[in-house]
């Protein structure tokens, strides 16, 4: 066997398996999405676009849509407008900042799961440590029931959503600053600039890079992320926290609309293709400039 | 001491003090609620009249903790060493090889990326059970070694591509043999990498909640999250003080190793990023 033939001998177990349990899965969604199916799986007529007509008919269907856009800009904005100084603070030298990494790291360590079923149990809204909490402290005079309405629930999953994006986004900041050459800020010192224009004029220029990349990875973990919404509200009350996923995963395992549910997917990939190509155009306009 | 850097810490601590507040809240609801007898469990008074260990061994043995354990276990270490396995050779073929089809392979990892399992459950759900295989372990193993193929790659990768040709180069002169050189001389040099990968698809595995709620059925083939959320999920009682020892002990050796490699995490991401 030639030299030519290695390369492809190596990628071709991950190809394969990529391939079958993605490609596979795929292939049945858009079949899925253009046929009449019943709740059985079953697919029988051919019906185009009907069920992304039921979709766009759907007031549930284009509310979870609004509010996946409200849910990922605002998480993962939150998420880089908090991160930069976080991840700024722990790349200075400290007493004890080991230890303050290892504790901004930690609900990385948690699974979402377990995550959400702590809050939900610490939001409950008679017994709930965070009602306590408040009260002790004199903020609040009657309990709030947070996760009884979509204008509580909803703000809390965001921040808890926040919270736990934060740890992977301030590492990848650490990684860019500590590549950050010390003596640049020195020399700018010495030349009058003031903090913030450090922080604008090196940091931030030498950070780009890496708050790009944290922007791509995050917008598309939080866009797909189910277990904190489906273990605090399932999507509740009254579907008013469903974003696409959720929303998705009722129509496809609850309620058996499996055609719908394709469509929801596909709609989902589409949203996620349209994002990474404007991502990468903007992405390669940059790099040549 | 340095007078200085004391003003500096007590400065940076109190900066980090929301967020870590906020941070330490769920630990904090975790632990108090773990240690709560159940008479009190309901009263939202923040400490308990006296500390109930035995909520650990009763969880323990109430819901079926340990075989929940066992299953994450086996699954999160296969998941790690087949990832690892199969991303490997590809990783190497990408960053020493030039071929056709190396950037619509790379494309392809990048879409795979994007594609989390929840968008393609639906299509997963039917595979799995058209050959039977719901409830089956090892089906999930096989998903998340798929899922975790582009990132492992991606990483590794571009750790390869750090490493210089020359020193291959040079054992190839010396008359070792592909292979062997690939061994004794790539591999050792591409451990860090290898670490930090081995963790994320660790704890990747460990977490994962969607694929593992819509492929296994029987309690006893249940991984920890999807124990702990079978515990609260759709029930009119809830033995929170089980619940919140169960995440408790779950999230504990977690967070030990993690807190233990945190520094390797910060420099393999860095690298793996952006090159």
């Amino acid at each position: 066997m030639g030299r030519s033939a290695t390369p492809y001998i190596l990628i071709f177990p991950s190809f394969l398996l990529a391939a079958a349990v993605i490609l596979w899965p795929l292939k049945e969604i858009v079949s899925l999405s253009v046929h009449d199916v019943n709740r059985f799986g079953i697919m029988r007529d051919f019906v185009g676009l009907d069920h992304f007509r039921t979709l766009f008919a759907d007031p549930d269907f284009i509310a979870a849509l609004w509010r996946t856009l409200l849910w990922t800009v605002s998480v993962v904005v939150g998420t880089l407008v908090c991160s930069v100084p976080i991840a700024m603070i722990l790349n200075e030298d400290f007493y004890g900042r080991g230890l303050a990494r290892i504790l901004i790291m930690l609900p990385w360590a948690v699974s979402l799961t377990m995550t959400a079923v702590v809050w939900r149990w610490a939001l409950n809204g008679e017994s709930g440590m965070l009602n306590s909490g408040l009260r002790d402290l004199g903020l609040i005079g009657t309990n709030i029931q947070w996760l009884a309405d979509a204008s509580t629930a909803f703000p809390m999953q965001i921040l808890i959503g926040i919270l736990v994006s934060i740890p992977f986004t301030v590492t990848i900041f650490l990684g860019g600053l500590s590549s950050v050459p010390e003596d640049l800020y020195d020399a700018a010192a010495i030349e009058g600039a003031g903090a913030w224009d450090r922080f604008r004029t090196i940091t931030l220029p030498l950070l780009r890079p890496f708050i790009n990349i944290a922007f791509v990875l995050n917008t598309i973990y939080v866009f797909n992320s189910f277990p904190i919404i489906w273990t605090m509200t399932q999507g509740g009350p009254a579907n008013s926290t469903d974003i696409l996923v959720t929303y998705l995963y009722k129509l496809g395992f609850r309620l058996g609309r499996l055609g719908d549910a394709a469509a929801v997917s596909l709609i989902m990939f589409g949203i996620l293709i349209v994002f990474t190509i404007v991502y990468v155009r903007l992405a390669m306009r940059e790099e040549q400039d | 001491m340095n007078r200085k850097k004391l003003i500096r810490s007590l400065i940076s601590w109190l900066l980090l003090a929301p967020v870590i507040i906020v941070v330490l809240f769920p630990f904090a609801v975790m632990t108090i609620t773990a240690l709560k007898p159940a008479s009190e469990v309901l009263d939202p008074a923040w400490w308990p009249s006296q500390v109930h260990w035995q909520n650990f061994t009763e969880m323990w043995q109430t819901t079926g903790f340990g075989a929940a354990l066992g299953n994450s276990l086996y699954v999160s270490g296969l998941t790690t060493i087949l990832t690892i396995l199969v991303a490997i050779p590809a990783a190497y073929g990408l960053s020493r090889y030039r071929f056709v089809g190396r950037s619509a392979f790379r494309q392809f990892l990048l879409v795979s990326q994007m594609l989390s399992p929840i968008v393609l459950v639906i299509g997963l759900f039917r595979l799995v059970a058209g050959v039977g295989l719901i409830d089956s372990l090892n089906v999930l193993v096989v998903i998340y070694v798929a899922f975790n193929i582009a990132f492992s790659v991606w990483m590794l990768q571009s750790y390869f591509t750090t490493i210089p040709r020359d020193l291959e180069e040079a054992a190839w002169m010396e008359g070792a043999g592909h292979w062997r050189t690939l061994v004794t001389v790539f591999l050792p040099l591409a451990v860090p990498a290898m670490v930090v990968t081995a963790i994320f698809t660790f704890i990747n595995a460990w977490n994962e909640f969607v694929i593992a709620l819509t492929m296994l059925r029987r309690e006893d083939s249940y991984t920890l999250p999807l124990r702990v959320f079978s515990l609260v999920a759709g029930r009119y009682t809830v033995d929170w003080q089980y619940v919140m020892a169960a995440a408790l002990v779950a999230s504990i050796p977690v967070a030990v190793i993690f807190a233990w490699l945190q520094r390797y995490l910060v420099r393999g991401l860095a690298l793996g990023a952006v090159k």
